[in-house]
């Protein structure tokens, strides 16, 4: 347990108003000028804007308000607390795993601080495919500005871990740039837990800025509570039902904890998958077929190489350095392309990770402080070859993702585990073994490439995960095109805007979390001006 | 490939859910590997055979310290399993329901000796070829055996020496 301060915990003490779980009681009735549904990136800046512009608002999360004094860096904790379905979720073939946040702060809590702004290209992609003219770097770039100054995002100048450096030299051997990525961290500890919580408060995460924030203007925040069905009448939402929900997603029995929330504007800021599940469940409109399609993951698959040399991957911040080699050399719309970076490992994920059993998984464990894993997250979207996945209902109203990994993705696959041994081994790799149920550590560059041209990339034998979910309610210029207009009203329902990662029509190509932060910032601030008249800026 | 893959799952689903109505009649179909918030102890045997397949050359070599970190394992699954969703919980207890019975052991896995009396290498063959199957469940029952084993087993710091992983810095 840290022996530091912890905001969250004084903020309780001054006399936040938090209801749910171990907090106060949740009140059956509640009205408000706004409901907020979720905790993360899109909510938290929505949630302070709106909170400064003097409005009442409800912040609805299904996760718990865990805070630096829980974060005891261990994995045993955390997914159970912190991720959606215990780090488990997964795709409905079960080929993907997904991991994402289910806490105050959602994802922003266990990110591991990559912070990109949109891609140049991506936006253009969506100017000339969905109607989207006024998202352009240029028109964005204060809202991004406002989002680094506010979380203090700016490049990590520490020396890159042993992990990260490799990849910077491996690439350098090859002729390939990399660059350091951006972090949203304020006196960082260089502990490399950012995955289990930090626990230092160093993350400028939401859980520590913005809903701190909003807290502290008199916002009203329902925990372990979940957004279960929207009301609709007359093209509006009449009311929000939410319903307390045990710390694995089971429905309290009794029914205490339920919630009718009657607002006059509600904001769905659940994130891809549940965003999107709560509209399905609400019956919501959907003329035009549009709802929960193209939902966005940016698969991503690995490769672990043992050096001679220590790593000790868990060590360090996470992900410093990275390379757009592998987008920028090809058209946005041509075959998939792929980001690198180079990923925390730790024992539980790195167990779950590496393929096999027995004496050969023995060996490869027992290589943990040697190994150096790197990883490619494919760009989806962008062709109608990679268009996603569609979010369905179980029986049970809970959410799941049919996402088809399509050869055309898995052609960006193969090419992607290629680009990731040929860096290890200019890096010195002595073996590397690409995350495939049919490959085995390989010791020569020429061995790996002949042996992974021939594997069969097929789900369920390729290591496929993701941690960035996006899309399923995305914005448009026209309403066939999309759920949501450009300024993040939904087409159909009046007082309903979506502030998430599920309103990109395609996946970001980069670690999206200031996508949401900078697009949700403009988004917000136009609410803020519809609703009250007042302009305001987050910094 | 993906299309005839669904197709031979669900032929397979609907072949060996006949057989096992035939055999063991419903009640057998029905009896769930997960019950009060427990592995049953028959899934608990298949799990710990499945375990002492998979963590070969990872789990104590002495009987004392095999049993012990086993059960620890065994314990750790059910924490695990109590902290996932209802949906998979239910998935599970079905999974799980089924390779306790002879003939779900056999369909799925290729299994012959029961688990209580299967080697270690017998096991590891009917792994690899569920791991290598073409029908999509032998596939996904593989990895949910591999990944839960994996992230309980080492979801412990007892654990972590066989990883040369130090924990966490005390801050």
């Amino acid at each position: 347990m840290s022996s530091l301060h912890d905001p969250i915990r004084e903020g309780l003490n001054r006399g936040w108003k938090v209801h749910g779980g171990p907090h106060r009681l949740v009140p059956a009735h509640i009205v408000c000028d706004v409901a907020i549904i979720g905790s993360g990136a899109g909510a938290g800046i929505t949630a302070e804007l709106l909170s400064r512009a003097g409005l009442n608002v409800v912040i609805v999360e299904e996760g718990p308000l865990k805070s630096s004094s829980d974060f005891n860096q261990k994995e045993a904790q955390a997914y159970p607390d912190l991720y959606q379905e215990s780090a488990g979720r997964k795709t409905e073939d079960k080929a993907i795993t997904i991991l994402q946040g289910r806490c105050v702060g959602g994802s922003t809590t266990v990110n591991w601080t990559s912070s990109f702004r949109t891609p140049a290209k991506t936006l253009a992609h969506w100017q000339q495919h969905f109607g989207l003219a006024d998202y352009t770097a240029e028109a964005l770039a204060p809202y991004f500005q406002q989002a680094e100054t506010r979380l203090n995002i700016s490049p990590w100048l520490a020396q890159p871990n042993e992990n990260n450096d490799l990849l910077q030299r491996g690439a350098a051997k090859l002729g390939i740039t990399a660059a350091t990525i951006a972090r949203n961290v304020k006196g960082c500890w260089n502990l490399g837990s950012c995955g289990l919580g930090c626990p230092t408060n160093a993350k400028q995460s939401m859980l520590v800025t913005t809903i701190p924030a909003a807290l502290d203007l008199g916002a009203i925040l329902l925990v372990e509570t979940r957004a279960e069905k929207f009301e609709l009448a007359n093209g509006k939402i009449q009311s929000l039902l939410c319903k307390a929900v045990k710390p694995n997603g089971t429905f309290v029995k009794s029914g205490s904890g339920s919630a009718k929330i009657v607002a006059k504007h509600y904001v769905l800021s659940g994130g891809a998958i549940n965003s999107a599940a709560l509209l399905l469940r609400s019956q919501a409109p959907d003329p035009h077929a549009r709802l929960g399609i193209r939902t966005f993951l940016h698969p991503v698959v690995m490769s672990a190489a043992v050096m001679d040399q220590r790593i000790e991957a868990w060590a360090g911040a996470p992900q410093t350095i990275y390379t757009d080699h592998f987008l920028d050399t090809q058209p946005i719309d041509g075959p998939i392309g792929f980001k690198l970076e180079a990923p925390p490992l730790h024992p539980v994920i790195f167990a779950s990770t590496v393929t096999g059993y027995g004496q050969q998984q023995a060996a490869l464990l027992a290589q943990f402080p040697h190994t150096h894993v790197l990883l490619a997250l494919l760009r989806d979207g962008f062709h109608a070859q990679a268009a996603g996945g569609r979010v369905k209902l179980r029986s049970d109203g809970s959410a799941v993702l049919d996402y088809p990994l399509t050869d055309f993705v898995m052609d960006g696959a193969r090419r992607a585990l290629l680009a990731m041994m040929e860096i290890q081994f200019a890096a010195g790799a002595r073996q590397v073994l690409p995350m495939h149920e049919m490959a085995r550590p390989y010791t020569t560059w020429a061995e790996a490439r002949e042996a992974v041209a021939q594997l069969p990339m097929k789900p369920l034998l390729t290591k496929v995960v993701s941690a960035h979910v996006m899309g399923g309610c995305a914005m448009a210029g026209t309403e066939a095109l999309g759920v949501v207009r450009p300024d993040g009203q939904h087409w159909q329902i009046e007082n309903l805007s979506i502030h998430d990662g599920s309103l990109f029509p395609t996946s970001i190509g980069a670690n999206p979390q200031l996508s949401i932060y900078g697009i949700v910032n403009r988004l917000a601030q136009g609410l803020v001006k519809r609703l009250t008249g007042q302009s305001l800026t987050l910094a | 490939m993906h299309a005839m893959q669904r197709r031979t799952l669900l032929k397979l689903g609907i072949v060996s859910t006949a057989v096992l109505v035939v055999a063991g009649g419903v009640a057998t179909l029905l009896q769930p590997g997960w019950q009060q918030d427990k592995l049953t102890p028959v899934a608990r045997e298949v799990f710990s055979t499945v375990a002492r397949a998979i963590l070969e050359g990872t789990l104590p070599q002495d009987a004392s310290g095999q049993k012990e970190a086993l059960d620890g394992l065994l314990n750790r699954i059910d924490h695990s399993v109590t902290a996932f969703p209802p949906h998979v919980q239910a998935e599970l207890s079905q999974l799980m329901g089924i390779l306790s019975s002879n003939l779900g052991r056999r369909t799925l896995t290729g299994l012959v000796p029961a688990w209580n009396v299967a080697t270690i290498p017998e096991v590891q063959d009917a792994l690899q070829a569920m791991r290598l199957s073409r029908v999509a469940l032998r596939q996904q029952t593989y990895h949910a055996l591999h990944d839960l084993i994996g992230v309980a087993y080492f979801s412990d710091a007892s654990t972590w020496p066989a990883l040369g992983y130090p924990g966490p810095l005390t801050i």
